[in-house]
């Protein structure tokens, strides 16, 4: 791969991030209202998506166990306390695998 | 909120590491940094390095690019609103502008008084985006070094769902915001076995698909 090619990748991607966050007009009330829905599910999707490898399978044992204490401690709202429930998941299972 | 993000940080270390250690032999070590430094994004890096190794030619690479790219229109229609500054700071601002970060940025102006959201949104933005971009330089050198980080990966690797599950916990605000999120999960999980081609973008698409019907509750 040349650097020419290497500075296209580059500027595709900062083009991506900056299109919307510096040339969108602010939004109007409807359309903000839907943007709000947007981050919950995005999490979600990227949790769910880093919980799956190639060809849909499941990852191993102890990953899940980490999701599955954040994912217990969900309900308290507190990032740090998701984390701390997904170290002891993590830990349990290892322990236990 | 940004102290929050080192675990984040160390995981994308680990993970800077692996690439670093992957790129060298294709890109070599000059390129590998250059990459790195540039264009900021594990998922797009590693895709090119993949399709590199598979013999790929410039306009792959460039369409792979522009297809993985996608998700960062969403992420950025999403925050524009919390944004309280002119253009150009904007324009500085989206530099460090990917899904973890992202995350970190909505909840802390999800914590912010009305008034301070722009500046929390955007002072998280800036000093998460830096750590992590420090996180990932830092890996990529190691893993040209030799040093790869691989007897953590799975530690690594775990680290992601457990931000992204507390992240969701944190941007919902309504009941039907749960809803959505489970309907988000599911969507992405079908697209995953139904469509693996897809993944990569099957967590934004699969966000917009549920965030547009309805009202909220």
């Amino acid at each position: 791969m040349s650097p020419l090619v290497l500075v296209a990748i580059a500027l595709i991607t900062y083009g991506s991030r900056a299109a919307a966050v510096v040339l969108l007009p602010r939004p109007n009330p409807r359309f903000e209202t839907i943007l709000s829905r947007l981050p919950a599910p995005i999490f979600a999707s990227l949790a769910t998506a880093t919980l799956l490898g190639d060809g849909g399978a499941l990852v191993g044992g102890p990953t899940l166990a980490a999701a599955a204490g954040a994912l217990l401690l969900s309900p308290t709202r507190s990032l740090l306390l998701c984390l701390i429930g997904g170290a002891t998941g993590y830990a349990a299972a290892a322990w236990l695998g | 909120m940004v102290a929050l993000s080192l675990p984040a940080a160390a995981a994308v270390a680990v993970f800077g590491s692996l690439y670093g250690a992957a790129a060298r032999g294709f890109l070599g070590v000059p390129l590998t940094l250059a990459s790195s430094l540039l264009v900021y994004s594990g998922a797009l890096q590693f895709a090119v390095v993949a399709l590199l190794g598979a013999g790929a030619t410039t306009l792959p690479l460039l369409l792979t690019a522009g297809v993985l790219n996608l998700r960062h229109l969403v992420l950025g229609a999403a925050l524009r609103s919390r944004f309280a500054s002119g253009p150009l700071r904007r324009a500085l601002l989206a530099f460090f502008l990917v899904d973890e970060t992202f995350g970190f940025a909505i909840a802390a102006g999800n914590a912010a008084e009305p008034r301070a959201v722009g500046a929390a949104t955007e002072r998280t933005l800036l000093y998460s985006g830096l750590t992590l971009y420090v996180a990932w330089l830092v890996g990529t050198v190691v893993g040209v070094l030799g040093g790869g980080l691989a007897a953590v990966e799975h530690l690594a690797g775990a680290i992601f769902p457990v931000l992204f599950i507390g992240l969701a916990s944190l941007a919902v605000t309504r009941r039907s915001h749960v809803v959505r999120a489970l309907a988000a999960a599911l969507l992405t999980a079908a697209v995953a076995l139904l469509l693996p081609d897809l993944r990569m973008l099957a967590p934004v698409v699969a966000g917009v698909v549920v965030a547009l019907p309805g009202g909220d509750r």
